[in-house]
This record gives C-alpha cells, sequence and structure tokens, in this order.
C-alpha cells in the first residue's frame, strides 16, 4: 500500500467521539460509582460522574435518632476510617453542649484517631496500586500491616470495622491492660514495614511511569473545587486543620505536614506515604505522654443539648470532616448535614480527566482515594 | 534510541529491587491461620450475638430504648405479688448492628453480646424472633469457648 492511498483511506474514514460507560459495576471504582466518559479515540474529553447507589439517608436517619444512638451510623460513612468518623460526630456533639473531656481521653483519641489514617492510608495506597496493575502482591502486604491495627481497634471495642467506640463526653472504655506496649509495639513495627512499602513503589519503573505527571492539580484549582486532605497538600497547599484549627490536643504534638509540588497522581501517593510517618511520629508522642485518668462517659444516659446549632470540622484520614447539628433541645437533633472530605475530591475528578488517557482516569481516580460510602451517605 | 536501552535497564534493575522486598517476606512467618481447622480467639470485648443472663434482667427497658435499629422487642406483665414477669423478649439478629449500646446501658449487666462469630445460617427464618428466654437459642451455632 502507498503513502497516498493510505491518506486517501484516512480521509474517506468517519470519525466521531463517543460516549462510554464506566461502572456502576466496575473494580476500580472503589465501589458503586457511574463514570460517563465521553472519548475521542483514546483521549477523554469529558466525564461526567453519577453518585447515589450507595445512598441511604444517613443525614434523615439523624433526625430520628438520639445523640447516641447515631453513633453506629458514622460507622458506615467512610468505612475504612471509622474512627475518624466517630471522633468528627462526638466532637461536633460535644462543641454543641459546650463540654470537655478528660485529658486521657483526649490522648486516647489522638492514638487511635492517627492509627486509623495509618490503617486508612495503608489501603488507600495499596488498592491505587492495584489499579494501576500491580496486582495482589503489594495490596496484601498493605493489609497484613493494617491487620495489626485493626487487631488493637478489635481489643480496645470489640469490633474490627464499625468500631462505635467514641462516645459523647469521652470514650466507651479505657484502653485494656497492655494496650500500650501493643501501640508501641505496632509503632516499632510499621516504620519499617512504611520503608518497604515505599520501596516497593518509589522505585518501580512502571508505577513512576504511570503516576508522575498525571493528573495534576493546581493549588488553585484544588482550593476552588474544596478539595482537602492528603489531596490538598498533594498540590502544594499547606492546610491541615490539626495544626491551623487544633482540636483535641494536637497544638501539643511536633509533628510536619508534607506537601507535594506538581499536585499529580505521583504527589497524591507521596505525601500519603509521608503522611503515615508523622502519624506514627504523633501516636509516639501521645503514648510517651499518656496522663493517668477515667476516660469514660460522665453524662446521663439521655442527652439534650439546649437549643442551638454547631459545626465541627476535622482533619479526617481522607480529608475535612464536618458535621454541622441543629438542635431544638429535644433528645433527637432538628437537623444534620455532613460534610464529607470524599464528596469535593471526587467532584474535582471531571475536571483531571479531561484530556488524559481512559486507562490514566483509572490511575487519577485511585489516587484521590475515594469512599463511595462516605460520598453517598 | 539509546534511550529505550536505558529505559530497559533501568526497568530491570527497578524489577531487581521490588523482588527484593518480595524475597525478604518469603522467609517471614505466615500471618493467616487455615480457618476451618484452625480458628482465632474472639478478644474479650468482642461483640458477637446478644445474649440474656435471665435470672439478671429487671424489665428496664434500657435495652429496647437504646437500640438504634429497633431489633429488641419486650413485654412484661406484673403478677399479683407486684413482681415482674417476662411476656417475651425476642430479638431480631436481622436487623441487629452489634453496635453493644444495649450492653452499655444495662443497669444490670443482663444483657450482654456473646463470643459467636460463625453467624450464617441457611434460612433467614433463623435470624428473626429469636426467643432470648430460651436457653438453648444459640444451640445450632457453633460456641466458641470463651477465656
Amino acid at each position: 500500500m502507498t503513502w497516498s492511498s493510505v491518506e486517501t483511506i484516512k480521509e474517506n474514514i468517519h470519525t466521531e467521539e463517543f460516549w462510554v460507560n464506566m461502572g456502576p459495576q466496575h473494580p476500580s471504582t472503589h465501589g458503586v460509582l457511574y463514570l460517563e466518559v465521553k472519548l475521542s479515540g483514546e483521549t477523554v474529553v469529558d466525564l461526567i460522574t453519577h453518585i447515589g447507589y450507595l445512598h441511604r439517608g444517613i443525614e434523615k436517619i439523624a433526625e430520628n435518632r438520639t445523640y447516641t444512638q447515631f453513633i453506629p451510623f458514622t460507622d458506615r460513612l467512610d468505612y475504612i476510617a471509622a474512627m475518624g468518623n466517630n471522633l468528627g460526630y462526638v466532637l461536633a456533639v460535644e462543641k454543641l453542649m459546650k463540654m470537655e473531656v478528660s485529658d486521657r481521653a483526649k490522648y486516647i483519641r489522638v492514638i487511635i484517631a492517627e492509627l486509623q489514617r495509618v490503617a486508612s492510608h495503608l489501603v488507600g495506597i495499596t488498592t491505587f496500586a492495584q489499579d494501576l496493575g500491580a496486582f495482589a502482591t503489594p495490596l496484601f502486604y498493605g493489609f497484613r500491616e493494617r491487620e495489626k491495627i485493626v487487631e488493637l481497634f478489635d481489643d480496645i471495642c470489640g469490633n474490627r470495622l464499625t468500631y462505635n467506640y467514641m462516645r459523647i463526653g469521652g470514650l466507651q472504655f479505657d484502653l485494656p491492660k497492655g494496650a500500650d506496649e501493643k501501640i508501641k509495639n505496632i509503632i516499632k513495627y510499621m516504620r519499617p514495614k512504611i520503608d518497604d512499602l515505599e520501596s516497593l513503589f518509589s522505585s518501580n519503573a512502571i508505577f513512576t511511569a504511570r503516576t508522575k505527571g498525571v493528573g495534576a492539580l493546581s493549588k488553585e484549582k484544588a482550593v476552588n473545587y474544596s478539595v482537602t486532605g492528603p489531596n490538598l497538600r498533594a498540590s502544594g497547599v499547606k492546610w491541615d486543620l490539626r495544626r491551623d484549627e487544633p482540636y483535641l490536643c494536637y497544638d501539643k504534638f511536633d509533628f510536619d505536614i508534607p506537601t507535594g509540588v506538581n499536585g499529580d497522581s505521583w504527589d497524591r501517593y507521596k505525601v500519603r506515604i509521608e503522611e503515615m510517618r508523622q502519624s506514627l511520629r504523633i501516636v509516639e508522642q501521645a503514648i510517651g505522654g499518656l496522663p493517668e485518668g477515667d476516660p469514660t462517659i460522665k453524662v446521663g444516659r439521655i442527652i439534650k443539648p439546649e437549643a442551638g446549632e454547631s459545626y465541627m470540622r476535622t482533619e479526617a484520614p481522607r480529608g475535612e470532616l464536618g458535621f454541622y447539628i441543629v438542635s431544638d433541645g429535644s433528645a433527637y437533633p432538628y437537623r444534620m448535614k455532613i460534610r464529607s472530605p470524599s464528596f469535593s475530591n471526587l467532584a474535582v475528578l471531571s475536571e483531571l480527566a479531561k484530556g488524559i488517557k481512559v486507562a490514566d482516569v483509572v490511575c487519577v481516580l485511585g489516587s484521590l482515594d475515594i469512599v463511595m460510602g462516605d460520598i453517598d451517605r | 534510541m539509546i534511550k529505550y536501552f536505558i529505559n530497559i535497564v533501568a526497568g530491570a534493575i527497578s524489577l531487581m529491587k521490588g523482588l527484593f522486598v518480595t524475597f525478604k517476606n518469603l522467609f517471614s512467618k505466615a500471618v493467616t491461620v487455615q480457618y476451618p481447622t484452625q480458628k482465632l480467639q474472639m478478644t474479650e470485648r468482642y461483640r458477637g450475638l446478644v445474649d440474656l443472663r435471665i435470672e439478671k434482667c429487671i424489665k428496664c427497658y434500657m435495652c429496647v430504648k437504646i437500640c438504634p435499629t429497633a431489633c429488641l422487642a419486650l413485654a412484661h406483665k406484673e403478677t399479683a405479688e407486684k413482681k415482674k414477669e417476662f411476656v417475651y423478649f425476642k430479638y431480631n439478629m436481622e436487623l441487629c448492628c452489634f453496635c453493644g449500646l444495649c450492653d452499655q446501658v444495662c443497669p444490670t449487666q443482663a444483657i450482654y453480646l456473646n463470643q459467636i462469630y460463625e453467624i450464617a445460617v441457611y434460612g433467614r427464618d433463623k435470624l428473626r424472633d429469636i426467643d432470648l428466654l430460651n436457653t438453648e437459642k444459640y444451640g445450632e451455632w457453633a460456641h466458641p469457648t470463651v477465656k
């Protein structure tokens, strides 16, 4: 075939953009997420996200449950990091009731929340690698490491995934006997494992080629889309509620806030790895200075906050988690709104996906680390 | 062309680095257990199925009121000697979310969550209307030894 005949064939072939459905059941969407992707060849021209497949009406359920009864429901929001949700909710109710918890409760809450962050990031990073084709090996390593933390939580509160541990005014239980030793052992165990995991990914040529420069999110765009958490910090914005708006006793601890430069998938992965190290640093300091006392509840069984409203935001593993509660003075919240981090983080996907290849949509989605239970509520 | 070969060498080196990490794990201890033959001991605070120490219950309805999914149903009557007697105390495991709030509010530690964790059954009717007053209610389920 001569060159000129190829040219004529090219001229005669009719091509146009077309829509492809990705999901709702798709292994890389981390739940039930439906993406409509408009393609020109293999390049993404437009992307529309459809959410709501996991909607359970949790905000409405809250209006028919007492303040304590709603705690188990918060476990089901971001089920990878249930302790973070527990904490955000109880802090919001405590703010509404203008209540202070004991120092020991504060320290234990910090320890638990930071260990949960490590566990959550381990899942986030390794499932991200699996989306890129690193089948099973890093995923199993990550889950093996996470198992240590999950087992500790099982010891502390009696369950592995839906903890229901935090209480309004304190905690359900004090740490069991020997838990401090276990936590110290976890820190000792986790540090080399994180290094291993990092060398497994960072040195890998395929992983580097598929993440570097893919889905770069600029500083301005990240702020405009109200992206929070590691995704925002990867774009170079040094914003962390633990430092900028300290709650519990985070102001007593010394830790760094890792930031990225380009805001691409690589930076998002790097920030998460570094955040795990910083979390272990916080846990180490907290377990060293754990005060004596009673962290369990001091309030009555029926909680009736005064009429009013409160908004409390915390730095959950996936970003800024906010609970807005309106009380009319009764035992039930009048209205509750949950500001979930994954929702805003997912919103930026359609912006990031434009112009990249369809295979990289999976990469960007994985690096954003979303949980559908958090988005649909 | 040179870049092409450099890429191949770099890829091979990265592969070796990755293999080194997996090789280290080859000699570490296995973390899994052979499930049906080997079983884990549940922790002391483990939240299994709801169970009742019948003689301790004072029929205060705290557990029924606190349950977020309304899976407990209790009724009582008063005898001529002004004593409270059970009419029924039912537990719907289908609705239960194993949150343990009933355990926490019980003033006499009558209601508690036991250590049973193998709760798969062949019919849904076995999960509904479990009679907590029947001491043999969990006879079919495997009872792990409690510490």
